[in-house]
């Protein structure tokens, strides 16, 4: 039985009963959030006040050696630093180091990767010693590779070349860059290889059963199936490793001290402020540059290229 | 939430460790002595002194010192940036020529003549006028030397004469390289040369060829400016491409990574026929445990253009403004490099009484001790002090404050650590001579009309 004053009645409780359940859910929300405030303000303080204080510091012409400033001076630190030669080498260095070392380690841990995926005596010491280099402090790294395998009075390599008729190389010293380059290599290799790893081991076997009944051989398998799937996670080991690989230092400078060939953008920046230069209004510059830079890259990177947001949105 | 009950016992758990911590503190506050904080470079003769200041000085005085040992480059980072910006961590720091009258006319270090005129065990005045005046500012000494240097050529007599070959006592650049070019031969080189990136390193026994070849960084600028760089002058480059030629064709292994420590290496394991460096380096060629002691000879440094061409360094011991406990610091430099420690350490020194750190007290020279030891090289060593020509380096006036293998001006350390990075790279092979030139000059240009 229907009466006429029944819907107005009922959409006004109706329309009541909604302002109070969106007026619940706000409240609810800020209830859920506010536990996170101490945790946000924390972060806030910690990281984001510096910053302000390294724009403030990068406005200003300051030197410690021989002391001068602070003086307000604008933007001159950027107009200097945008064209100084020295910093678009450290630049080119930087892209060029992460790059190399990236891609090769993501290649050799995907190798590696393959390698492990399989069953055979002894496998779990062979996954052990190959994380190893992984662990390794990387001043300690660099030391190893400098002293005992590329040095050319004691190193192993130019020991075992020497015999054979060859002029020793001194590989730090000739090919600063590469010498870097295989000791990143070197250490990151294993982490790209446990991210690998994880995707090999998360194959769905049943596919590839299937497709071994349908007579596929291994390599159709192989960039048929196992490839594509395993791209979010070459795709993660990349980002992750792009993000430290940008901020190598303890490598160069154990290895190098720098240098023309090996100094990329954050040793750069130690050098122009406490490594020598102590220019802090240009360091703080150069830094500045470098954040800006890195969000463009890293926004087109993350949200264009990459899939691995495409996935979560799908969920 | 948590009961009431475990709330407390928590609560009284942390007030337990808190207090138990605080008193293990306070403890271990009571039971020191006085201790200071010592910032030195890792040399041997530095080195030397702190394995003997707990046997030679905390037993006296019941003073700890607590030594932080560094390697040069880094020894400066940290001392400029804890001096420099008030820091209180160390109580002294060591410091050499450069330094020291930068930092006294910036106001950054104690004036040590307070303490030390008054000091009559101190002797003043033993210490050698050249090095007092070079560690000075307007007429307060801001460090005290501890050991201090020239430079000269030391040779292997026995391989020289056995290709009939004599160095001159007071030889050309010209006639140095050609006996190395003779004698070099695939076990031993010719010479050994610096090659290291740093001013420091590769840019003090450079610095000294760049003044001889009639070259120099910059012009001296009016009203205490830097003037324009000269490194793009002919004279510039033909002294860098000298060294690289040199190290190439006579030159060690390895020789853009090659320093003082590494030369030292070099010489006594016989794998290289002689040294231009620091004339401290004799002291430890000559040690009595040294497998080459009594087969060197000596040469002062070798010239072109000018009379005499060897640098002078002191590293010296300075005490910071914000040092918290100025007196104690003063007690132990008084130790570390007064007369007494000179007179002793020879006897309990592994290499004898040639490693003891010289050049800076005349005493030290009266010493028969001494004099027996150091017998081959104290006198050279002396003359090549004497000879350093600090009032005009090179052919042309420099910037900055008086100064030899370097420029006094604060920018040098920078540009020339970014120079030398350079030509470091042209040693090895990298880049070319005229390339890394190229890059100095623009680095040295940076900085012209700048205030020093």
């Amino acid at each position: 039985m229907t009466t006429n004053t029944e819907p107005q009645s009922s959409d006004r409780a109706a329309a009541e009963r909604a302002a109070a359940i969106a007026e619940f859910q706000r409240k609810d929300k800020w209830r859920r959030r506010l536990p996170l405030l101490p945790a946000l303000l924390f972060t806030i303080v910690v990281t984001q006040i510096p910053f302000l204080f390294n724009i403030w510091f990068s406005l200003q012409d300051w030197k410690i050696v021989p002391p001068r400033g602070p003086d307000f001076t604008g933007l001159e630190n950027f107009t200097e630093g945008y064209s100084n030669t020295f910093f678009l080498d450290a630049v080119g260095i930087s892209i060029g180091m992460t790059t190399a070392a990236v891609l090769l380690s993501l290649l050799v841990g995907t190798g590696l990767a393959l390698l492990l995926d399989r069953q055979f005596f002894g496998r779990g010491i062979a996954r052990t010693l190959l994380i190893t280099p992984f662990l390794i402090m990387p001043v300690v790294a660099g030391l190893l590779w400098k002293n005992q395998i590329f040095s050319a009075t004691f190193g192993v390599v130019n020991a075992v070349i020497e015999p054979l008729g060859f002029d020793a190389i001194p590989f730090v010293e000739r090919y600063p860059f590469w010498a870097i380059v295989t000791v990143l290599v070197w250490q990151w290799s294993p982490f790209m290889m446990l991210i690998i790893l994880a995707g090999l081991q998360g194959q769905p076997t049943d596919i590839l059963e299937a497709a071994r009944v349908d007579r596929a051989s291994g390599r159709g398998i192989f960039t048929q199936i196992t490839l594509p799937m395993l791209r979010p996670y070459m795709e993660l080991g990349i980002v992750l490793g792009a993000i430290y690989l940008l901020q190598v230092f303890d490598h160069i400078d154990v290895m190098t001290g720098g240098g023309p060939g090996s100094t990329n953008v954050p040793y750069f920046v130690y050098q122009r402020s406490i490594g020598g230069g102590w220019d802090f209004g240009q360091a703080a510059a150069y830094s500045i540059i470098v954040v800006i830079a890195t969000i463009i890259i890293a926004t087109i990177a993350l949200r264009v290229l990459s899939s691995l947001f495409q996935r979560q949105e799908t969920a | 939430m948590w009961s009431t009950n475990r709330l407390t016992k928590a609560g009284v758990g942390a007030m337990a460790t808190a207090l138990v911590a605080s008193t293990a503190f306070a403890a271990t506050a009571v039971a020191q002595d006085r201790s200071i904080n010592v910032a030195i470079v890792g040399n041997p003769q530095m080195e030397d002194i702190a394995s003997l200041t707990p046997q030679l000085f905390t037993e006296e005085t019941g003073i700890e010192v607590n030594y932080v040992i560094l390697e040069e480059q880094t020894l400066r980072e940290i001392v400029t940036r804890d001096v420099g910006a008030g820091g209180e961590q160390f109580d002294v720091v060591m410091i050499g020529m450069f330094e020291a009258p930068q930092f006294g006319r910036n106001g950054w270090l104690v004036d040590l003549n307070e303490f030390a005129e008054g000091d009559e065990e101190y002797m003043l005045d033993d210490i050698i006028p050249a090095v007092r005046n070079g560690l000075s500012y307007e007429g307060g000494l801001y460090a005290a030397p501890f050991y201090a240097e020239s430079s000269f050529v030391m040779y292997r007599k026995d391989v020289l004469d056995e290709a009939g070959i004599e160095m001159p006592r007071e030889p050309t650049w010209d006639e140095v390289a050609e006996i190395a070019r003779t004698i070099d031969s695939d076990d031993m080189s010719g010479i050994c040369l610096r090659g290291k990136p740093g001013w420091g390193d590769l840019g003090g026994p450079l610095g000294t060829v760049i003044n001889t070849f009639g070259a120099t960084w910059w012009l001296a600028g009016e009203n205490d400016t830097i003037g324009e760089a000269q490194v793009d002058q002919p004279e510039f480059a033909e002294a860098v491409n000298f060294w690289v030629d040199l190290l190439d064709d006579a030159g060690q292994e390895d020789a853009s990574n090659a320093s003082y420590n590494e030369c030292t290496q070099q010489m006594l394991n016989s794998n290289a026929a002689m040294w231009y460096d620091a004339t401290v380096a004799a002291a430890n060629l000559e040690a009595d445990d040294s497998p080459i002691k009594g087969k060197l000879d000596y040469a002062l440094a070798p010239t072109k253009l000018t009379d005499s061409a060897g640098w002078l360094w002191a590293w010296a011991l300075a005490i910071p403004q914000n040092a918290p406990d100025k007196e104690t610091a003063w007690e132990y430099i008084s130790w570390a490099t007064g007369p007494e420690y000179l007179a002793v350490a020879g006897d309990l020194l592994p290499g004898g009484w040639a490693t003891v750190p010289p050049g800076t007290r005349v005493s030290l020279y009266e010493n028969p001790k001494y004099q027996e030891a150091a017998a081959s090289f104290a006198d050279i060593y002396l003359e090549a002090m004497q000879k350093a020509p600090i009032d005009m380096p090179g052919l042309q006036e420099r910037p900055g404050l008086p100064g030899i293998q370097f420029v006094g001006v604060a920018q040098f350390q920078d540009v020339g650590t970014r120079c030398t990075e350079q030509i470091s790279g042209a040693i090895a092979g990298n880049v070319s001579v005229d390339d890394a030139l190229a890059a100095c000059d623009a680095i040295a240009s940076e900085v012209e009309g700048e205030e020093w």
